[in-house]
């Protein structure tokens, strides 16, 4: 038996070690916002966050993901709750910036990919917290094993959401 | 308690308004539909599928005690968002209660929602529906409020969910505390057709001028709960005992199966091979166990060869020399008028022109998925994501021979597939009723990313022939066109089809609305000035369809604006075409041939917006040979469903490789009143990326058996990278009423735009799409004598400016 951390907490796997990541979280451990696109990790439905860097659990196996940290959307006000000393997110109603973005900018439409586009833009954020148009086209775009697809066409407002959660998250900072 | 009944049984505009009787706790006034036409005919399935209900549904809207609202409608959300935004807002207004009021809304299951029909022009089509329920139901609310006041009904108004009138006031809530009451309203239609049903009669309806709910940007709450990952998908849903079902699909679109391969049972020991008919799955209790099994017993099952299709690169030629366009009558477009052909006879200048369009994939991020759950007495419960849940049910029970009243449908959030399942099915529905029925268990069927797109239907291919007459001042004398596309709507279940189980009848020319072969003229002439015109449009059977063993080969479906798009791209490009022909400005051409006050309104607003450089197009230096980047502009229009619309832009072309570049968009329109201006900007956005994703990179290869695309690597879409400046106006014309079509028609509008923007900046024609770089190369490099034949010959996707993308096959897994 193999045992991950996802979302802060230890959980113990049945699976066979091979089984790609998105089945264990999706089936086993119901933790369900990473989708399933195209199983070729040519979409990004169904990103996570593996020790803060975007993965396509859709090619990644459990095993590999044993003493790593997971991370889904399920676990992003946690992570920010964390990051930023506030009172955990589970007796708060805390969101993660990203999250309250994507619905003040209103992203998603039928939203099936928006699970992955919030975890390439918590990445993104994390690693670059003013990113420039062109930074987030690219990050989108070029950084990861292939662009993230969206198909209902949001990748406008998209944009605008990770704008908006970049003044969220560097408010008060110099 | 008789006599109350009695005396509380009131007409309402033709509704009829009762009491049921007193509760003691709670209460409400539910508004459905009585049986007030009669015979309602109960459980029989027609011949084309479709059926009044077996039992009846829910209410439209009840009110509760508390002075909340719940509504209930049988449409689903597919990312429009309509159904928790706009849709609230119409009936808030008509009801006169707040935004905040109504506090649920219940969609798309066929045992709790009315109405069916399917989820398409959502506020065009849907509104007149949901309007008439709030004010049916308002009036109710005020002929009880006239008794409880004893204030008569005319001299009581309503304000934010409370009556006043006589200097006294009662809320809704207080109306229908401790009371169980009944709003039956009349209703004509058929439910599990494609329309559903349509609510009768002519309760007062509020003037635009009263609205105070429509017109504000409330927010979806479907979109928090999304992103809160809060929502419950179609993805989501397990059921005890579920099995997870995979299947093999047929090795061509026309093969039947030799032999079912061997299961290897050491590696997969708890999964069965099934097979039904033509039908070869596996299920398993695990996911990946059914995944691997899949791909282990597709290895080894064999099928008959066929090789009925002409191949992509035949396909244009096909359509037109093999194609029997005799089968089905030719539609006239309802403008037609004149002498179109003496016209062109008479012209200076004339332009002939052939345009192409192919097939696209509505191409569902997430391939189709349901669960179903067939019981010992013959009941099954389909959970799945459906356009159009109580059509999926009629097809369901004639696909297993029984009542309607055997089959629930439960809708749930899922991929959009954008008119794919409009009549029904996505897909797995069927194979996964076959499936659990087969294995007396619920099995959930999902299709992996190749059968998604091998197996789907797809919007059909198409081309058109246009000629236009210019006379001596350069104004279009006369405009012929003909319009060539298959059948556009086929519904069948194709695990059906497969299995040899009843499905609904092929197109075919004896079909009715969901499977005719005929085409209609359904981009609406927009040029008025125009003297004689001549549309027509024809119509033929799908690829692939007759000659298929299996009668399936390339199955069509309609997708946005079916039909529309494949007509509008060709008359905007030739429009654009002919202003060249007359050495003028193609916006102000558009303009100089309206009018129609309402399209001027928009050119002229879109012209403002977008900053547009007013000259003959081409462009003054326009090259198609150039060394480096040259620059033009393109414009369009359409009207759809009584929505204006008009778009402009901006494209870098490189003519050494043919790669464009879109830099601007804009887009202006008028969809009268503008419900929700947040929500329609952003419907709009998305209509319009994905139509620039159809204008540059999307078409669907296939060889003389099958889809040769299996991935998004072989039909590959638009990605961040490639979005322009964008820019969205909206016209709020509230005389004309609301009529919708936020990201069906911008998807449709912008192809023609960029194709004769390029035209502008390279001063060849670009008359097909994708604008691939490898086919603009090809139109740039074409003599002008044969600009009609470039064909459509490259299989492989070999742009170099489009990101590159190393994918882990799934054997490294």
């Amino acid at each position: 038996m193999l045992t991950i951390s996802v979302n802060g907490k230890m959980r113990e796997v049945n699976s066979s070690q091979d089984t790609p990541l998105l089945y264990v979280l999706r089936d086993e451990l119901d933790v369900a916002s990473p989708q399933f696109g195209c199983g070729l990790a040519q979409c990004g439905a169904c990103s996570v966050l593996l020790d803060g860097q975007e993965v396509r659990s859709c090619i990644v196996s459990v095993s590999q993901a044993a003493g790593k940290e997971v991370v889904t959307i399920e676990g992003l006000p946690e992570r920010w709750a964390k990051q930023k000393n506030l009172p955990s997110a589970e007796t708060t109603a805390l969101l993660h910036p990203v999250q309250e973005a994507w619905i003040e900018q209103q992203v998603p439409q039928c939203g099936f990919c928006q699970s992955g586009m919030m975890i390439k833009a918590t990445e993104l954020l994390e690693s670059r917290p003013k990113p420039t148009v062109d930074e987030i086209k690219a990050a989108f775009t070029t950084s990861g094993p292939s662009p993230h697809l969206c198909r209902c066409g949001t990748y406008i407002a998209i944009v605008e959401a990770v704008r908006y959660a970049s003044i969220l998250m560097t408010k008060g900072e110099a | 308690m008789e006599q109350l009944l009695e005396a509380l049984t009131a007409d309402v505009y033709g509704a009829k308004l009762t009491r049921r009787g007193f509760v003691k706790a709670g209460g409400t006034l539910v508004v459905g539909f009585g049986l007030l036409r009669g015979g309602v005919a109960r459980a029989a399935v027609r011949a084309d599928g479709n059926a009044f209900d077996a039992s009846l549904p829910q209410s439209w809207i009840e009110i509760r005690p508390d002075n909340t609202v719940l509504y209930r409608t049988g449409k689903s959300d597919f990312g429009q968002g309509t159904i928790y935004t706009a849709y609230r807002q119409i009936i808030a207004d008509e009801l006169d209660v707040t935004f905040e009021a109504i506090t649920t809304v219940v969609s798309a299951d066929t045992d709790t929602t009315p109405e069916g029909g399917g989820t398409f022009g959502l506020l065009g089509e849907g509104t007149p529906n949901i309007r008439k329920a709030a004010a049916y139901t308002r009036q109710a609310l005020m002929q009880l409020a006239s008794q409880h006041l004893g204030v008569p009904k005319d001299q009581l108004k309503t304000i934010d969910g409370v009556v006043y009138g006589g200097g006294k006031q009662v809320s809704y809530g207080e109306l229908v505390k401790g009371q169980n009451l009944q709003l039956s309203i009349p209703v004509t239609g058929d439910l599990t057709s494609i329309f559903g049903l349509r609510i009768t009669g002519d309760p007062p309806l509020k003037p635009a001028s009263e609205m105070k709910v429509v017109g504000k940007s409330y927010k979806n709450s479907n979109i928090s709960s999304k992103v809160m990952a809060e929502e419950i998908w179609v993805t989501n849903v397990k059921l005890p005992n579920m099995q997870h079902g995979r299947v093999v699909h047929p090795g061509t679109l026309g093969s039947h199966l030799v032999e079912a391969g061997k299961l290897d049972r050491t590696k997969f020991p708890n999964t069965q091979l099934m097979v039904k008919g033509d039908l070869v799955a596996v299920v398993a209790p695990t996911e990946w166990e059914a995944v691997m099994a899949s791909w282990q017993v597709a290895g080894t099952t064999k099928w008959t060869e066929w090789k009925g299709l002409p191949g992509k690169d035949k396909a244009y030629d096909y359509l037109r020399n093999q194609s029997d366009w005799k089968a089905a009558p030719v539609a006239r477009g309802r403008k037609n008028k004149g002498d179109a052909t003496a016209a062109m006879k008479a012209s200076a200048k004339k332009l002939e022109a052939t345009y192409r369009l192919p097939y696209w994939k509505h191409a569902p991020i997430g391939p189709t998925l349901a669960v179903a759950d067939y019981k010992v007495d013959g009941s099954v419960t389909v959970h799945t994501h459906t356009q159009n849940a109580q059509a999926l049910r009629g097809q369901i029970a004639m696909m297993l021979g029984t009542s309607l009243d055997k089959v629930v449908v439960k809708t749930y959030s899922g991929s959009g597939h954008y008119g794919r399942s409009n009549g029904g099915n996505a897909g797995a529905e069927d194979e996964a009723v076959i499936l659990s029925k087969e294995l007396g268990k619920p099995v959930r069927v999902q299709w992996m990313r190749n059968d998604e797109m091998q197996w789907s239907t797809q919007s059909p291919i198409a081309f058109s022939d246009v000629r236009i007459g210019l006379d001596a001042n350069g104004k279009i004398a006369g405009y012929e066109i003909d319009h060539f596309m298959p059948a556009f709507q086929d519904d069948r279940m194709i695990g059906a089809v497969i299995a040899g189980l009843p499905t609904m009848d092929a197109p075919s020319e004896k079909g009715r609305i969901l499977n005719s072969i005929s085409n209609g003229a359904s981009d609406i002439w927009l040029y008025d000035t125009v003297a004689n015109l001549d549309e027509r449009a024809h119509g033929t059977y799908q690829i692939g369809q007759k000659s298929s063993p299996m009668a399936i080969g390339l199955r069509d479906h309609s997708m946005r604006t079916p039909g529309q798009f494949q007509q509008n791209f060709p008359r905007e490009m030739a429009l654009s075409e002919a202003a060249a022909l007359a050495s003028a400005d193609p916006l102000q051409f558009r303009i100089d041939h309206a009018k129609d006050e309402r399209l001027i309104t928009v050119l002229k607003r879109l012209k403002q917006e977008s900053a547009w450089e007013t000259r003959p197009t081409p462009a003054p230096k326009a090259t198609g040979s150039s060394t480096g980047v040259v620059r033009g502009h393109g414009v369009s229009a359409m009207l759809r469903s009584g929505t204006y619309w008009g778009c402009a832009c901006e494209v870098s072309v490189t003519p050494a490789t043919g790669a464009v570049k879109v830099d601007k968009y804009t887009i202006v329109v008028d969809p009268g009143i503008v419900v929700n201006p947040e929500q329609l900007k952003r419907q709009v956005e998305g209509g319009a990326m994905m139509g620039l994703s159809i204008a540059l990179h999307e078409e669907v290869p296939f060889n003389e058996s099958a889809i040769t695309a299996q991935d998004w690597l072989s039909y590959p879409i638009l990605t961040m990278a490639e979005i322009p400046e964008f820019k969205v106006v909206l016209l709020h014309n509230p005389e004309v009423g609301t009529m919708g079509q936020g990201s069906e028609a911008a998807n449709a509008l912008g192809a023609s735009a960029v194709a004769s923007a390029v035209f502008d900046a390279t001063g060849k024609p670009m008359r097909q799409i994708p604008l691939r770089p490898a086919y603009v190369k090809k139109m740039l490099d074409a003599r002008n004598s044969d600009t009609n034949k470039v064909p459509p010959n490259h299989d492989e996707y070999n742009d170099s400016t489009k990101p590159k993308t190393g994918t882990p096959a799934p054997s490294d897994v």
